[in-house]
């Protein structure tokens, strides 16, 4: 079966390898790559999704023509190794060599060489040219809990009220804000975190996820492995009111604290809760039942987003586009082409869905970042979409979206426009409305069809946008009809604006 | 040195403490200029992880394209579908509205496995099928790969029979601000240049009009392979570029003498170009250490500027191999106060460079320009700050020296900065 990719949204299992290991401090990784796998994974990237000006303890044996063409990279690990020695960078650190599609693509093996590297030195295959990356982090952390962890494990007693936090690792959209109200709801329901792994700990200090009593896996795309290895109960961080809710009650007897977590949801519901309660009773929620939402994301992020949006708050989910895609999830060609032909007023998603309502011109629709790919900082841990706190945030943002759009649908003077025509935009505003708008007085008389043909025209937009939507396509074409010195008008003279319009 | 030595071979016999080349994925340099080309919809060959870093950058720096590709994962690669699924994408990028070309760019993965070009189509309805081999193995700079790209595009387009000789036409070869093609066409004109056309641009009309133009003046130094092509239809170089005080002087002497214009004329406005620099460097010197550390390939000229303008350069860094096309600029550098200028450059040469002679100013590729700010010394990333700015001729220098000397005047935040973060309190 042939099989083509368009704007990929899932990275491959090396850069998953990296990504994860290369979190923790003590962990040098030696990548066994051309230049170019190790400028974008450890340098231009994670510049743009984790905000890190660049990932300090990779080092790449920089495959050329040489190795390519016949010695095979063992000799440029061997170099890479030796440098690093000499210049005391591997000293206090494990050091990991990580294969790469390009290394196994000449069929590179180095299990052997690393042997005669620095005593306990290990070799990652990390299956890259086969595995996403989803699949990639899930296997790595389970890897390095079997390698550095595991043996030590027997010795450790587990403590009551311990969790740990699984999954934080580089390229993970949003990860510190939502990392931040997991263990805040984590404490409100009585627990304590041990270990936020593996970002936030060392690799030495591995065998301590044993000792936690209860695991939170952060995501639904990988963790589980690991989470199913370490024996204890364990849970998916939580998305919504009452996911929220089933999360603490349910972290709250496992750990023996149900007291406790029943107050503290009693608790949020009186103070950050209190803002959706206020929304809700406000006039912000009438617009939700009208408010459609697509959303193209992790699988974790769509199924969390929609049921809160769609399922609590009653929004119209206009789609999902889970990623990693499953059997039967539409692909980006799929996403692609509903952001053409009808935009939904919301779109959840990454920079492939941005380019694809840029072509569309759809600028009735407004673009929420949601996902990778696309340069964004969410450093700041106040924008969590989990939890209480993320329930508060999404519902926030769309209030404040719908404002902004009102507000880009109020009239204003044409005689601006007239005044900035010739200047052809060029101080950055958009482009203005009809000239003659507003200044011709009596309505024209349309023909049924045409009519008919401006009906179609508005109904390819979102609701909120189509009484002023309407207002303007039909005076774009009456301006046409003015300037033509027509007295009605046409379906032609209708279908030839607009059919523009909507294209 | 040549583009095909590694980075360890560089100093035979020296400890390899070379460990991280610095350079973008040299791919990107041939993305950057194939996605924005009007009606291009590149095809790419290669396996997840790559395509997906390069699709990012490209979102990013490139163009706002859709961009497709053939799957290749291990499954693929045996079954040997690379060329069926490239071939599926090929038909799938010509339904794209206005497609008129689709470059296929072949990397690493793809390029390992064979990707015969006699397999792939020349054209699919109304579009050129032109493949670009990019191995970031073989071609070790992003610089370098907008060379592969463009020479790629000019063989297939380039048509030097498709209408009369331009002969006082003149192809500025070279991505650069928006504004520097506007002053120096207007610049040309004056001395009897009949038109200027930019490479590589969004038109691919452009790219078969080179081909019969009077002269090809490349304003960066590593076009190396397009450049030939340009030879192949008998066109000729016009050295150096409008850079700087000295370098604008001769490179309008240059291209009077290839034009075949008047000589009167050209020294008239040669003379007055040259004055017009002086009296910036005079109005606003700079003075103090700066290092020009970036991976474009454009750096050796950019120190040059800045060394007419009075500052100390002491030492040069770039991605790009060491070429006779750059070696006008190192000779004058080293002529005028340049320790050291380093082709094919790692972090441990920079960060040496940094101990070594201790800068006021460092314009570097990001990871060296935070080890900088970390020393709270005033840094920028040159691809992001310097290569987006005008920089040719008198206007292009103003600005640029004009934005280096407020950089620099900014160093106590850099300072500040670091003490805060130093101690943690």
């Amino acid at each position: 079966m042939v099989k083509i990719v368009r704007d990929l949204a899932d990275t491959s299992s090396y850069w998953a390898a990296l990504w994860t290991m290369c979190t923790m401090p003590d962990v040098h990784v030696i990548c066994d790559a051309p230049i170019g796998c190790f400028n974008l994974v450890a340098t231009a990237i994670p510049d743009y999704t984790d905000a890190v000006p660049h990932i300090e303890n990779v080092t790449p044996s920089v495959i050329t023509e040489k190795e390519v063409g016949g010695t095979g990279t063992g000799p440029a690990v061997q170099r890479t190794y030796e440098g690093l020695r000499d210049e005391g960078l591997l000293e206090g650190k494990y050091l990991i060599v990580v294969s790469t599609a390009e290394s196994e693509m000449i069929g590179s093996d180095l299990s052997d060489l690393v042997t005669q590297l620095k005593p306990g030195t290990t070799f990652f295959h990390s299956e890259s040219l086969t595995e996403d990356e989803h699949t990639g982090r899930d296997r790595t952390l389970q890897w390095l809990w079997e390698n550095y962890g595991a043996a030590q494990a027997g010795d450790v007693e587990v403590v009551p009220g311990l969790v740990n936090i699984i999954g934080a690792t580089y390229g993970n959209f949003n990860q510190p804000s939502d990392i931040a109200e997991v263990k805040r709801l984590v404490e409100g329901a009585g627990g304590t975190v041990n270990v936020i792994f593996p970002e936030g700990t060392l690799l030495s200090n591995i065998a301590d996820l044993a000792k936690a009593q209860v695991n939170i896996v952060m995501y639904k795309e990988f963790g589980h492995t690991l989470a199913d290895t370490l024996g204890q109960p364990w849970l998916h961080a939580p998305f919504g009111i009452q996911e929220t809710t089933d999360f603490i009650r349910r972290l709250g007897d496992w750990l023996d604290t149900r007291e406790q977590a029943d107050a503290f949801i009693k608790q949020e519901k009186k103070t950050t809760l209190q803002t959706v309660w206020d929304l809700w009773r406000g006039p912000q929620s009438d617009w939700f039942a009208t408010t459609s939402v697509g959303i193209s994301a992790t699988g974790t992020y769509v199924d969390g987003i929609s049921n809160y949006l769609g399922q609590e708050l009653g929004m119209q989910i206009a789609f999902v586009a889970p990623r990693p895609r499953g059997q039967g999830d539409m692909n980006n060609s799929d996403v692609r082409k509903i952001l053409h032909d009808r935009p939904p007023t919301f779109v959840y998603g990454s920079i492939n869905e941005k380019i694809y309502l840029s072509e569309a011109g759809a600028r009735m629709t407004n673009f929420i970042p949601a996902a990778f790919p696309g340069p964004v900082v969410r450093r700041s841990i106040g924008t969590p979409f989990m939890g209480y706190r993320g329930a508060v945030v999404l519902i926030q943002d769309i209030v404040n979206h719908l404002y902004e759009s009102l507000y880009n649908f109020l009239p204003v003077d044409t005689a601006y426009a007239n005044q900035r025509a010739g200047q052809g935009g060029a101080n950055g505003a958009p482009q203005g409305p009809p000239r003659h708008q507003g200044n011709v007085t009596g309505n024209l008389p349309w023909q049924t069809e045409a009519k008919a043909i401006l009906d179609a025209a508005v109904d390819k937009l979102p609701f909120l946008a189509r009484i002023s939507a309407s207002r303007e396509l039909q005076m774009r074409v009456e301006t046409q009809a003015h300037d033509r010195g027509l007295g009605e008008i046409t379906p032609d003279l209708a279908a030839e604006v607009l059919e523009m319009k909507s294209e | 040195m040549t583009v095909n030595e590694t980075p360890q071979d560089a100093k035979p016999g020296g400890k390899p403490c070379q460990l991280h080349p610095q350079s973008m994925c040299p791919a990107f340099g041939s993305l950057r200029i194939l996605s924005r080309i009007e009606g291009s919809h590149p095809v790419m060959a290669t396996d997840t992880g790559c395509l997906y870093g390069l699709t990012f950058v490209t979102h990013f720096y490139g163009a706002r394209k859709s961009i497709l590709a053939a799957h290749l994962g291990t499954e693929e690669l045996m079954a040997g579908e690379v060329v069926e699924n490239t071939r599926a994408a090929i038909e799938v990028a010509a339904q794209e509205p206005g497609c008129k070309l689709i470059p296929v760019v072949s990397l690493c993965v793809a390029e390992t496995a064979g990707l015969p070009e006699e397999m792939l189509p020349k054209r699919v309805n109304d579009a050129e099928v032109v493949l670009v081999r990019v191995p970031a193995y073989a071609i070790h700079s992003h610089p370098e790969a907008k060379d592969v790209a463009l020479e790629a595009l000019l063989k297939r387009l380039g048509d030097p029979k498709g209408g009369p000789k331009e002969d006082k036409t003149v192809v500025l070869l070279g991505e650069v601000f928006p504004a520097d093609p506007l002053a120096i066409d207007a610049l040309l004109r004056r001395i009897g240049v009949e038109n200027t056309i930019t490479l590589p641009g969004r038109s691919m009309e452009d790219m078969r009009r080179v081909a019969r133009a009077g002269a090809v003046a490349p304003l960066h130094p590593f076009y190396k392979g397009t450049l030939q092509t340009f030879r192949s239809w008998n066109i000729p170089v016009v050295g150096g570029a409008p850079v700087g005080i000295s370098g604008t002087y001769a490179w309008l002497k240059s291209i009077g003498s290839l034009l075949d214009l008047d000589p009167k004329l050209i020294d008239q406005v040669a003379e007055e170009e040259r004055a017009k620099a002086q009296a910036i460097v005079d109005a606003q010197s700079l003075s103090g250490r700066i290092f020009v550390t970036g991976y474009e390939g454009t750096e050796l000229a950019y120190a040059r500027m800045l060394v007419e303008a009075g500052a100390e350069v002491p030492y040069v860094s770039t991605s790009i191999g060491a070429d006779p096309l750059v070696l006008p600029d190192e000779l004058w550098l080293k002529a005028h106060g340049t320790q050291e200028v380093i082709y094919r450059k790692t972090l441990e040469d920079d960060v040496r460079a940094l101990d070594r002679y201790p800068p006021d100013l460092v314009l570097g590729t990001t990871p060296f320009a935070s080890i900088a700010k970390e020393r709270g010394i005033p840094a920028m990333y040159f691809t992001n700050q310097l290569a987006s700015r005008p920089f040719f001729l008198t206007g292009g220098m103003a600005a640029t020296i004009g934005f280096i000397k407020q950089t620099m005047e900014r160093s106590p935040r850099y300072e500040w900065m670091v003490e805060f973060f130093e101690d943690g309190s």
